[in-house]
């Protein structure tokens, strides 16, 4: 049921056009890495896609579904940015449950699925913690079980993870390589690091 | 507050410059002399047994509930109109913005008398005198307190918090209200107690727009029992109950608010980018703009009417005594100029050391700062004249008086604006610099100095704002032959005659455009300070 | 500004060590140039006080440098006196009325003092002097002014008495005697006239729809009909009207449109009096007696426009002109007033349900 999400002749900008028509595709178990200099419109590329920005033309399509005039919270695109971005007036129960309850299900409920993500991220023993308690590498877990909690049709990687030093964000990389991989979730990753695309890709899109 | 002790400050406060650490010392003995001393003079000859019955009177306490519902409606109102400005002015950069910043801001810098007199001509005759007038009249003066305070926060709020709360599917009402209002807790706490506060022991605009018994304040019972009847135990006792009600709010206020380190603070404003916030942002200023000028226009117009039509004849006799008798209004623009000057210099010395012991977690500092909120005017200035007219403590000849009473009643509001700039500083540049083999003294200036230098010329602008526009304190204390611009005004206003209220309103309108440039020029000084 | 800084916190550190150590310090006369013998005097007002520079100047040619400070209105002056009452904060004071006079000297306020220029008032001044503390100045009425363009376009009579007023309750606007002092002296007025039935005289100006303004400023200048408001009668003063002639832009203004209601009229006496405990009461006594002499008695009526106590002084036209004699003038006993006034603004706020 997921068919992944299809970008015909999209042109990306605020006035100007950043770049040519672009048109790709990403799909199920498929991790589409966008390599390209910092400040070429990657980020753009990613805001564009997920409604934050208005595509100066062309379409986006996830599925048979066109996303234009779709707002961001109707799209289901997960996104993740540089910075894990925790609420901290929230738990981190209650960060991971977020989506959840902006979908209308119980506290209970959510609280529930997000004790089972916490802990699938390894990190149940932490669970009381404040938000600004955490590491970086911790926060990010948090942050990607936050988006995964969302059930997102595709997953949307904005330099993730890029404030932490580099081993820990390799590791962290690994984990969400499998993770989208085994859980089919479709997911556009950009990068400036061609190591880091290499890791990753299962296609590269080099700017 | 309690925002004033953000853990921000924890490793700064154990390295702070040894010298820097008895800066507090500065606003304690003002505040002490100017502050304390006044009012424990005026309550110890005020005092006497009756105060005590006074004070378990039914009817004080019902006034106070009575106003204290006037305040909360305040409140409400200042808030629902303050923070939609706010997000426009403070999270989109466009052409205009300082403009409508400093417009916003007038209102509550304009002397009473002038927006209560906008209000009555305005609405006379389709609002009767009463609790929504009052109330609207309240929030009118506010909308700065709430614009800027707020704002103020927002603009260190990461857009990309509610994005993703957007992309994990909440609707932009629900970001809103979950994710945004959240972060921005402390400083809608924090202005709404000011607005309660003022609210709460308003006189000028109850007066005038009041129904005299559901808009009752504290204040005027204070004013009435004073001027009228002489009852002073009972003026004193409304005055310890409107001291104490000001605490309280200060606790409480204190309690709600939260103590979370910001993740990271991003000052960068987003330029106008879809058509849709540029829509939105013209809409607010536009509205903004008719709220601002609505109620006042009424003065420009008489500035330059007469009976006779229009006519610019007011505005040429600025410099002449002919058409007031009581002294030419350049006299005493020159006069609550300098007076301004004087109180930005005091101000932003003071809101400078009270920032300083602010962040080296002195927080009860912040809060005793904020205790000149509470206290009127009437009050203030009585205390003052009874402790400084005299003998050794002379200082009537000295024209000190007044501009520090203005610096100790624009404190508040400029601590509340000020310290929260410096709190966003990356403590560890300060140690950078230290490791770079710097002195304490100049390793902090290195790490501080820009942003200081930003708050110390918000705080004097704010401050001289305030100044050019007080009244309740400078009635008291000026002296006849030199009254400042807003006692001019309040004395023309008083006399019948065609050109006493037109050049009332000349001065009225000089005033709007002279607080207007001031805000203009020290915004954008203190904001390349502060944003880099 | 950095020196001023510097002088602020000095003094600042001078008021605390001098704090702790009660002895005097001897009373700095400030000396101006040429002049050795200068003595200062200090006198505080109310808010209104205006003369010309010549009072000032003349003055200094006496020997006295004298510093005028305000202090409010009339009522908050008046409160200050008393808070400070022993230890004053000035040598005199000017512009105490009759409504507030008692309480003032009888918390031991004023020292005595009795002008010789005195003897030259009108006969009814003479001797008041509120038991010896008090010297009368100035003196003015309190009456409704009527819009008498309104009333001519209309084809309305004006209303010639306080009994009329209430069949026109609806076109007058009077203020709150709490917190305006035309306002109480207005109330005083009713109270005077109608004695114990006051109240009953008030419901029917409540129930005729009387409106009522917090203060002069907002009546006279968004609810009187010339401002452009809805009611052509209004509480102000009997010397209004010539007022409006000398303040209007147009030099050939010379007639005013509107004129005062004589019979509503209720009459307020300002004094000047030495305060107890002054450094420097002959000073302050020859301050009082400049006050009466006729030169400045003839320059309060276009300053303050109040008619002065001096008999022999001769008003300026627009007086003599367009503001007629008050015969009839109501006044009080100030005892009495001191004595119920707060029951008075308690019943009237019942009455009136405010």
């Amino acid at each position: 049921m997921n068919a992944g999400l299809r970008a015909h002749n999209l042109v990306i900008g605020y006035d100007e056009p950043l770049a040519t028509a672009l048109s790709f595709g990403v799909g199920p178990g498929e991790i589409l890495v966008v390599v390209g200099e910092s400040g070429c419109g990657k980020s753009t590329l990613l805001s564009t896609l997920a409604g934050v920005t208005a595509p100066l033309g062309g379409e986006i399509f996830l599925g048979e579904r066109n996303l234009r005039g779709v707002p961001i919270h109707q799209r289901n695109i997960g996104l993740v940015f540089q910075d894990p971005l925790l609420f901290p007036h929230l738990s981190l129960i209650d960060n991971i449950g977020y989506s959840l309850r902006a979908s209308g299900q119980s506290r209970d409920t959510a609280r529930a699925r997000a004790t089972e993500l916490l802990e699938w991220v390894g990190l149940s023993e932490i669970s009381g913690q404040k938000t600004w308690e955490l590491s970086g590498g911790q926060a990010g877990r948090v942050a990607l079980a936050r988006a995964i909690a969302a059930q997102p049709q595709v997953l949307l990687l904005d330099e993730p993870y890029s404030a932490l030093d580099s081993p820990t964000r390799l590791r962290l990389l690994a984990d969400v390589k499998d993770l989208v991989i085994r859980e089919g979730i479709p997911t556009i990753h950009v990068t400036h690091d061609h190591g880091e695309a290499q890791l990753l890709a299962t296609r590269t899109l080099t700017w | 507050m309690g925002n004033g002790d953000e853990p921000l400050s924890g490793a700064i406060s154990q390295h702070l410059p040894r010298s820097l650490k008895w800066l507090w010392v500065l606003p304690a003995v003002l505040f002490l002399i100017f502050l304390v001393y006044p009012l424990v003079r005026l309550t110890t000859t005020a005092w006497s047994a009756d105060t005590l019955n006074a004070l378990t009177s039914v009817r004080l306490w019902q006034v106070a509930l009575f106003a204290g519902g006037q305040a909360l409606l305040s409140v409400v109102l200042s808030l629902v109109i303050g923070i939609p400005i706010a997000r426009v002015l403070f999270t989109y950069q466009f052409p205009g913005r300082g403009f409508m910043l400093a417009l916003v801001t007038v209102p509550f810098v304009l002397p009473t008398v002038v927006v209560a007199l906008g209000f009555r001509s305005l609405f006379g005759e389709t609002i009767p005198n009463g609790l929504l007038l009052v109330v609207l009249a309240h929030a009118y003066i506010n909308i700065a307190v709430v614009v800027r305070l707020v704002g103020t926060q927002w603009s260190t709020f990461d857009h990309r918090m509610a994005v993703t709360a957007a992309t994990l599917g909440a609707s932009p009402m629900r970001v809103f209200t979950t994710i945004t209002l959240p972060a921005l807790r402390n400083s809608i706490v924090l202005a709404a107690s000011v607005v309660f506060i003022f609210s709460f022991s308003s006189l000028g605009i109850v007066v005038v727009l009041g129904d005299g018994s559901s808009t009752r304040t504290l204040e005027q019972v204070l004013l009435r029992s004073t001027s009228v009847l002489l009852d002073f135990p009972t003026a004193l006792a409304a005055a310890i109950l409107q001291l104490s009600v000001v605490a309280l709010v200060f606790v409480i206020a204190a309690r709600i608010s939260r103590n979370e380190p910001k993740a990271k603070v991003v000052l960068a404003r987003i330029p106008l980018g879809s058509r849709k916030s540029a829509l939105l942002t013209g809409f607010t200023c536009l509205v903004a703009f008719i709220l601002v000028l609505g109620p006042i226009a009424s003065i420009f117009w008489a500035s330059i009417s007469s009976l006779e039509g229009p006519t610019l004849q007011w505005w040429g006799a600025l410099a002449s005594e002919e058409n007031t008798r009581i002294g030419s209004p350049a006299a005493a623009l020159g006069r609550s100029i300098s007076l301004a000057l004087v109180t930005a210099v005091i101000a932003a010395l003071l809101g400078g050391s009270i920032a300083i012991a602010v962040m080296s977690k002195k927080g009860i500092i912040a809060t005793i700062a904020l205790i000149p909120l509470g206290v009127s005017a009437v009050t203030l200035g009585l205390g003052i004249l009874l402790a400084f007219s005299r003998g050794p403590f002379d200082l009537r000849g000295t024209g000190v008086l007044i501009p520090i009473t203005h610096a100790l009643i624009a404190v508040p509001i400029v601590v509340a604006v000020a310290t929260p700039s410096l709190r966003n500083v990356d403590p560890r540049r300060y140690f950078v610099a230290l490791s770079l083999g710097a002195a304490p003294l100049r390793a902090w200036w290195t790490a501080f100095g820009t942003v200081f230098g930003g708050v110390m010329l918000a705080a004097g602008g704010l401050a001289a704002a305030v100044s050019l526009g007080e009244f309740g304190a400078a009635t008291l204390l000026s002296r006849t032959d030199s009254p400042t611009v807003p006692v001019q005004i309040e004395r023309l206003l008083s006399k019948p005659g065609e050109s006493a209220f037109a050049t009332a309103a000349v001065l009225s309108v000089i005033l709007v455009a002279l607080t207007m440039a001031l805000l203009l020029i020290v915004d954008r000084l203190a904001s390349k300070r502060v944003f880099t | 500004m950095f020196r001023f800084i510097a002088v602020v916190i000095s003094g600042a550190i001078v008021l605390s060590a001098c704090s702790s150590s009660p002895e005097s310090v001897p009373e700095s006369t400030p000396v101006s140039s040429g002049e050795p013998q200068l003595q200062t005097v200090r006198m505080i007002t109310h808010e209104s006080f205006v003369l010309s520079p010549f009072f000032v100047s003349d003055l200094r040619d006496q020997g006295i440098d004298l510093q005028i400070t305000s202090t409010g209105d009339a009522g908050t002056l008046t409160a200050s006196a008393i808070l400070a009452a022993g230890e004053p904060t000035a040598d005199l004071l000017f512009g105490i009325d009759n409504t507030l006079a008692t309480r003032a000297t009888g918390e031991g306020v004023f020292a005595s003092y009795t002008s010789p220029e005195l003897a030259n008032a009108l006969p009814k001044f003479v001797q008041d002097t509120q038991g010896g503390f008090l010297t009368p100045i100035d003196f003015g009425d309190v009456c409704i002014n009527s819009d008498d363009t309104w009333f001519e376009q209309n084809n309305v009579a004006t209303p010639t008495t306080l009994e009329q007023l209430p069949e026109v309750a609806n076109l007058l606007v009077v203020q709150d005697p709490a917190t305006s002092s035309p306002g109480l002296a207005f109330l005083l007025a009713t109270v005077a006239r109608f004695g114990d039935d006051w109240p009953a005289y008030w419901e029917s100006l409540r129930d005729g729809g009387v409106a009522v303004a917090g203060s002069w400023t907002d009546a006279y200048y968004s609810q009187f009909t010339p401002s452009g408001g809805d009611r052509p009668l209004v509480v102000s003063y009997a010397t209004s009207p010539a007022a409006e002639v000398v303040f209007s832009e147009d030099a050939s203004v010379t007639v005013p449109t509107t004129s005062v209601l004589a019979d509503s009229c209720y009459q307020q006496v300002e004094y000047a009096g030495v305060l107890a405990g002054a450094e420097n009461p002959t000073g302050a006594q020859k301050v009082i007696d400049a006050l009466l002499s006729r030169k400045v008695q003839e320059d309060i009526p276009l300053n303050m426009f109040v008619y002065p106590v001096r008999a022999d002084a001769s008003l300026p036209a627009v007086f003599t002109d367009f503001t007629p004699v008050i015969a009839t003038s109501a006044s009080l006993p100030p005892e009495q007033v001191s004595a119920q006034l707060a029951s008075l603004l308690e019943t009237w706020g019942t009455v009136m349900n405010r």
